[in-house]
């Protein structure tokens, strides 16, 4: 676990909070990030960083603890045929698995999306901007 | 927007490979900790593995025999997850997680952070006992899992036990309910409901129902998901999915032993017992109140033992909140309460720690005067299992 200090304000009214060194957060890992009350959790997938809202909006467990793993889906574009996809990047709520798409925060089944929140990598260091 | 000033903690996490536990109360800690909670619907690892020591004769033999069976995967040759998974084995891909069996340690890590008052532990094994076509043998499991139970849970601060009978032995029930009623940590009966046949209120049954009235012990109705059970009521033989047989199974069991119960006339032979339903949810509770009520206008010649109209009695029911429904505003919780006229009636319950459990903050969410949360939380439940308020 790390502390960080409070960076220097860049943007107008958005604040970047470092989160960690990008050698500290290789693919596959994740971080929980609490700002004040709030909660955000941070993946790397595959290289690319995600950040989403922390908290599961069904009875908020904490995301940032979910396993990313596949899921069924079945549409128009797989002919109503039930299909497994999006293998590593579907988030299964630690709570009582609701999923989302951990790229887009779209809920999968739910009319739902999580807030996402853009993140940056400056000077080596990974920093999500709120 | 976040502010300068919002302390900022970053930490690295794993994925969780079982549901989270026990967060949820920690997330309310400051709100919940000086209300009086009661969390009346408890797991502890319960598989027969335990019971064996308790077992006797050809049925301590037949234990040995079922724990020799390799139903991979499943811990303790789980006699529930045997059944349950076998059916629709994987259908969830995993998601969510395993649900892990609570040890007494991890009960106790749970009771010791303070929030909670009392814990009432519920069978999770024996849910299925109702439907075991052989009348000793459920008797036999029943009383094993009863004196396993009390050697393991009794003594302990704010832990509370529900005893378990075989309904259909209704003469082994009443001895259990004799045998266990004055254990000062023994709470309540527990009638597992699903799969009962003839359905609970047949005068069969009534032994069970005195014995716990002579005792003044209240009898809880837990349900479980349907399992192999084919056709009782809506269950395997009408859905194909688990979702639809879990959804239905449950309320369609409460609905079905609440109407069966009152219209044997139980409530007005036992005017002093108290009823509760467990693990059905809450919204079907004013339809089979006031559904039975538009029908007893016509039949109430059937029913001649009835002193007042169904919901009159239905509504001293007391009910577990658990599988909490998802209603869409947060006013809704009250207003459904209000058409069940439940505000002394209903009662917080997690199901902690199954899958399905419900997190505080599922109930935490909806809007409601301190007065109502502090009954639903703990109030309501200290009146019907009887217990004092903890200092
Ligand atoms: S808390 Fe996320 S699915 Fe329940």
């Amino acid at each position: 676990m790390t502390s960080e200090k409070e960076p220097a304000r860049t943007g107008a009214s958005r604040r970047k909070i470092t989160v960690a060194a990008v050698d500290c957060f290789p693919p596959g890992a994740r971080m929980e990030v609490r700002v004040g009350s709030a909660m955000i959790a941070v993946f790397n997938v595959g290289g690319d960083y995600y950040a989403l809202y922390g908290r599961c909006p069904h009875q908020s467990a904490p995301l940032s603890r979910g396993r990313l793993q596949g899921t069924v889906i079945c549409n128009a574009d797989t002919g109503w045929k039930t299909e497994w996809a999006h293998e590593g990047e579907v988030l299964v709520c630690p709570g009582h698995g609701m999923e989302y798409h951990v790229r887009t925060g779209k809920a999968f089944g739910y009319n739902l999306k999580l807030r996402t929140y853009e993140v940056v990598v400056e000077d080596g260091q990974v920093k999500l901007v709120m | 927007m976040a502010t300068d000033k919002q302390s900022v903690r970053v930490q690295r996490v794993e994925p969780s490979f079982n549901p989270v536990q026990d967060e949820d109360l920690d997330q309310y800690s400051d709100e919940l900790s000086e209300l009086t909670i009661v969390d009346v619907d408890v797991h502890v690892d319960d598989t027969l593995m335990f019971m064996l020591d308790y077992m006797e004769g050809h049925f301590r033999k037949r234990m040995e025999t079922v724990l020799q069976a390799d139903f991979k995967g499943e811990p303790g040759n789980s006699l529930r997850n045997m059944i349950a998974h076998i059916a629709w084995l994987g259908s969830s891909y995993d998601k969510p997680p395993r649900a892990k069996l609570a040890t007494q340690k991890d009960l106790l890590a749970r009771m010791e952070k303070g929030i909670i008052d009392y814990s009432i532990l519920f069978p999770s094994e024996l849910l299925p006992v109702g439907y075991l076509p052989e009348p000793e043998w459920a008797a036999a499991l029943a009383t094993a899992y009863n004196q396993y139970m009390v050697d393991a849970y009794q003594n302990l601060d704010g832990v509370k036990i529900a005893i378990v009978v075989a309904p259909q032995h209704p003469d082994r029930a009443a001895a259990e309910i004799d045998r266990h009623a004055a254990h000062p940590d023994v709470v309540s009966v527990c009638i597992p409901d699903v799969g009962v046949n003839p359905p609970i209120g047949d005068e069969k049954y009534w032994p069970i129902f005195a014995a716990a009235a002579r005792h003044d012990l209240p009898i809880s109705f837990h349900g479980i998901e349907a399992l192999i059970h084919d056709n009782y009521p809506l269950r395997v033989a009408h859905f194909h999915t688990l979702m639809q047989v879990n959804s239905m199974g449950f309320p369609f069991t409460s609905m079905l032993q609440i109407m069966s119960v009152v219209c044997a006339g139980i409530p007005v032979r036992f005017p002093n017992l108290k009823f509760a339903i467990l693990e059905a949810g809450l919204t079907w509770m004013p339809f089979i109140m006031y559904r039975l009520d538009a029908a007893y206008l016509r039949y109430r010649t059937e029913l001649p033992a009835l002193e007042k109209k169904p919901s009159e009695y239905i509504r001293d029911w007391y009910i577990g909140t658990h599988e909490l429904e998802a209603l869409p505003r947060r006013g809704d919780l009250v207003k459904l309460i209000d058409l069940y006229q439940g505000r002394d009636t209903t009662m917080w319950a997690s199901d902690w720690p199954h899958l399905e459990r419900d997190l505080i903050a599922g109930f935490m969410r909806y809007d409601m005067d301190d007065a109502l949360r502090r009954k639903i939380l703990g109030e309501n439940a200290l009146q019907f299992f009887g217990l004092k308020p903890r200092p």
